[in-house]
């Protein structure tokens, strides 16, 4: 399930970079199923970044400092709730400036 | 004989922990994130201590802070200075703090004492002690040291069974990400021995990945886009294209993946360079994969024949060669050994777990020696450690500030994690007794802390796992609801309309939310038909009618682009801002026709026929229970139902006299009274109907387990007790329709209970005898006549047509209900 929202994370990030957001309602279509199915998908994108969240795998440029932030998300955090549990499923991969 | 039964890979770049378990292994993984592994790394930052994934973050910025690759310098004089903490640590320091951070791994309850490290074949004497020191120093009584190569052959020789009656030479091939090794082992009635072994500690798999970038990648690059020296630029410090090498490190090592299964693959280059957006793609053939790694492999492969020379030992009396480590996933480095050595390549193992595997293995079945009193001194942790802690529980902040005073001197650091493994703060150094850490929060979530506090040798002395925040459900600031908000949608088993919660009572403003619904009728363009979307303030429990519409639009046949088909899907958007606006989105997928901001509370619309039809059906309702009620002598009851009815004749009459145009505010008065006499109506009878379905309910399955207790029935148990299963919950609820579903779930088991045999048709037939409303009383005679005579016959398959027959001869009251049901009153929604 994992490589399949990633893969749709991907066509939004692909169809939001065109400025194309013809498919936008059935995007989110899809994330609302996702939800359903209980699945928690999040985009930590323009978030400040911090060593401490263990829920990404950074690749930092330059300095790592308080001002540093996540400019790219290349996959996004993927959390997976069952009993009311949440769960790591997917560390986000993104890069850091 | 209790065993040590846990086993540590203590790698150069990454570690495991694997427990052995009646037979099976269980290789642990690290609670925060999702791997098995953990990288060999350690980052000191001040006052604060990460280890692991996390530590590789401050590699660029803080390299002199950073320790790895130690298991290098294991039994060497060479100690690594920290600035940060000013503090010169030995690689057994080091290594110690590793393994603390792999018991992490363990859950909380097992006690863990004993445990079996892997090494290298290569270690002598003094680096061996000091791995077994460095399991002293991580608390451990009890160490047991096993070479890395006898573990993989471990680990393939209790999966793949093989039975070796005399003395054999395999070879353990472990190519790893960034080191080399190669291993002769004599097995012999399966007892292994490490006889040589050789390797090179800079040659691993990240070298392929390079290799894809600047060798393919790079030029193609440079070639598209006309640049010069972008494999140097690329690994620059000062340039502006490091984020970029990682990128392309990441494709190269994904595309690296997909042609060990594949012949070909196709690298998406969706790049930014100098500020200019490029989309290319390159296909990598695994041929040229393969021609660029070919000298690495060679390598390899002359460490293996060297090795077998070195031993005075031919390729044929070689009898298999083992592959572990990441890197020999690549089918070329099968291929090479098996052409050059000639022998059996085995690649059944997983190459990154299999030496934890096979150490597991190891310790199962190597008996613990130390005593169980050392293990009582040896538990740590303990109940003296005072403290007290400061949070929110309830916050709309997505990252909350958790203070802890902590009254003894046993604990000097702490660490806080997020249990769903989100977040770890790292080791950090109390100060004056205490501690306050700003944590993230996961939105619209419960989110669980465990607290751990450490003494000096950071061993755990005390945990707290009580921590909890609530993100996102209530605040002390903003605005709550005051009423659910609902909306009215088609109940199409009750026949009836229903309301379904959209926000709760108590949610905090503003809220927002996308329903999607199908349409349950098809509405033809141009024709009058209409699709209601009513939002309504209200109980989510009550009646539709009895509730504050605060938005109501028809979409009518006219209003349409295109047919509304029966079952396609419309999509609603719900928004309630701050100051109360109601907005709200409508989308209709067959006709590709959305409505926005249909309208807003101001513009309320009120039909007088819509009220006219909701007094109708409550009307028909109060008149049948008031029946009811006198003739059970229940006058006071029956009076407060009277007030009701007057009151809502005399709106319908009042109504009556008004225009459907009327512009004064008559219509709001009429519905705001209405809508009162449908509340009071409903409080009034809402715990009775909900006492009758829940006795009903009761009946129900009184009457279905007397089936199932038969032995015949025995299948339908389990189902009966899927349906059962939330029994509490449903009646709980107070949602009569949720045990109307529960009634209705409960009867198809029934029915199927029947119908699984003829002779349970008996009593239906003899029940039937007592019935007096045939549609056709000569033909229900003629069955019933039938009918006696298959009884005598005992001909029960005949029985059960009959009864089928009669059963058709009923009036059916719910076909009569569905009929009212008519298109007008539905929604159009379900």
């Amino acid at each position: 399930m994992t490589e399949i929202i990633n893969q749709i994370f991907a066509l939004d990030l692909k169809m939001k970079k065109d400025n194309n957001d013809s498919a936008k309602r059935y995007l989110e279509r899809i994330y609302h199923e996702f939800e359903g199915m209980g699945f928690q998908i999040v985009n930590p994108v323009g978030q400040a970044y911090r060593n401490e969240m263990t829920d990404v795998e950074a690749n930092i440029l330059g300095d790592l400092n308080g001002k540093s932030k996540i400019t790219k998300v290349l996959k996004p955090v993927i959390y997976h709730i069952e009993n009311n549990e949440s769960k790591l499923l997917q560390k986000g991969i993104v890069i850091v400036e | 004989m209790k065993t040590i039964n846990f086993a540590i890979d203590l790698g150069t770049t990454n570690s495991l922990i694997a427990k052995y378990d009646d037979g099976t292994i269980k290789i642990y993984n690290n609670p925060l994130g999702l791997k098995q592994t953990l990288p060999s790394c350690i980052a000191f930052r001040g006052n604060r201590i990460v280890i692991g994934d996390k530590a590789l973050d401050y590699l660029e910025k803080d390299a002199e802070n950073i320790c790895m690759l130690f298991k290098r310098k294991m039994g060497t004089q060479d100690t690594y200075f920290v600035p940060s903490i000013e503090k010169e640590l030995s690689p057994i320091e080091l290594s110690s703090l590793i393994l603390k951070e792999l018991k992490n791994f363990v859950n909380d309850e097992e006690t863990l004492n004993s445990v079996v490290i892997t090494i290298p074949a290569s270690f002598d004497t003094i680096q061996s002690n000091a791995t077994k020191k460095a399991g002293y120093m991580a608390g451990f009584k009890e160490v047991v040291l096993l070479q890395e190569p006898i573990a993989a052959c471990l680990a393939f020789a209790n999966t793949s069974n093989v039975e070796v009656r005399e003395k054999q030479n395999w070879i353990v091939y472990d190519f790893g990400g960034g080191t080399f090794d190669v291993a002769l082992v004599e097995v012999n009635d399966r007892e292994l021995k490490v006889t040589d072994n050789l390797g090179d500690n800079y040659l691993g798999g990240a070298d392929f990945d390079n290799l894809i970038v600047e060798k393919l990648i790079v030029p193609f690059l440079e070639e598209k886009l006309g640049l010069n020296n972008l494999w140097k630029d690329l690994k620059s410090k000062a340039s502006d294209f490091k984020g970029l090498y990682f990128e392309l490190l990441k494709l190269a090592e994904e595309a690296k993946k997909e042609l060990s299964h594949y012949e070909e693959t196709e690298i998406e280059l969706d790049l930014d360079i100098n500020g200019e957006n490029i989309y290319e793609q390159l296909i990598i053939k695994r041929e040229q994969f393969e021609d660029l790694i070919a000298s690495k492999v060679e390598q390899t492969i002359t460490f293996i024949q060297e090795v077998i020379k070195n031993n005075q030992l031919l390729n044929s009396q070689i009898e298999r060669v083992i592959l572990i480590g990441g890197s020999t996933y690549v089918p070329l480095i099968k291929k090479r050994i098996s052409e050059a050595i000639g022998v059996e390549v085995n690649a059944t193992i997983d190459p990154t777990s299999a030496v934890v595997h096979g150490a597991a293995y190891y310790a199962g079945s190597k008996p613990v020696t130390v005593s169980e009193a050392v293990e009582v001194y040896n538990t740590v942790e303990e109940d003296t450690v005072d403290f007290k802690l400061f949070y929110e529980q309830n916050t709309r902040d997505l990252e909350e500030l958790i203070t802890g005073k902590i009254a003894s001197d046993k604990a000097s650091s702490f660490r806080i994690m997020r249990k769903d493994g989100g977040y770890d703060s790292g080791v950090k150094i109390l100060e004056d007794g205490g501690f306050s850490e700003f944590v993230p929060l996961l939105e619209g979530r419960l989110n669980l802390f465990k607290i751990q506090l450490l003494n000096s040798e950071l061993d755990v002395v005390k945990t707290i796992d009580t921590v909890a925040i609530n993100q996102g459900s209530y605040n002390v600031q903003g605005q709550p609801l005051p009423n659910d908000i609902c909306m009215e949608v088609d109940d199409l088993d009750a026949s009836a309309t229903r309301l379904e919660k959209v926000f709760a009572k108590g949610s905090i403003l503003p809220l927002k939310k996308k329903i999607y619904k199908t349409a349950s009728k098809t509405i033809l363009q141009q024709s009058t038909s209409n699709l209601i979307i009513n939002i309504i303030e209200g109980k989510s429990k009550g009646l539709p009618s009895s509730g504050l519409s605060i938005g109501y639009i028809e979409i009518s046949g006219k209003d349409l682009e295109e047919d509304l088909i029966k079952g396609t899907d419309i999509e609603i958007e719900i928004e309630v801002t701050e100051s109360r606006d109601l907005k709200i989105n409508v989308f209709l997928q067959s006709c590709d026709q959305e409505f926005k901001n249909v309208f807003s509370e101001s513009e309320r619309a009120i039909s007088i026929s819509k009220i006219n039809m909701e007094i109708n059906t409550v009307l028909g309702d109060v008149e049948e229970l008031i029946k009811m009620n006198i003739s059970e002598e229940n006058f006071e009851y029956s009076q407060q139902l009277e007030t009701i009815r007057v009151g809502l004749i005399e709106t319908q009459i009042a109504a009556s006299l008004i225009n459907e145009d009327d512009v004064s505010d008559a219509k709001f008065q009429l519905d705001d009274k209405k809508r009162k006499l449908i509340q009071d109506f409903d409080d009034l009878t809402r715990n009775k109907f909900i006492a009758k379905e829940i006795e009903e309910y009761n009946e129900t399955k009184k009457g279905l387990e007397y089936h199932l207790n038969k032995a015949e029935n025995e299948r339908f148990q389990d189902k009966y007790a899927r349906i059962i299963e939330n029994e509490r919950e449903v009646i709980n609820s107070g949602n009569k329709y949720l045990i109307r579903s529960k009634i209705k779930e409960l009867d198809e088991l029934y029915d199927s209970v029947i119908q699984s045999s003829d002779e349970n048709f008996i009593s239906y037939f003899l029940n039937l005898k007592f019935c007096t409303e045939f549609s056709n009383q000569r033909k229900a005679d003629r069955l019933f006549q039938q009918g006696d005579q298959a009884m005598e016959k005992q001909d029960y398959k005949s029985l059960r047509h009959i009864v089928y027959g009669l059963s058709a001869l009923l009036p059916d009251y719910e076909k009569e209900k569905q009929k009212n049901f008519k298109d007008d009153s539905r929604t159009g929604l379900s």
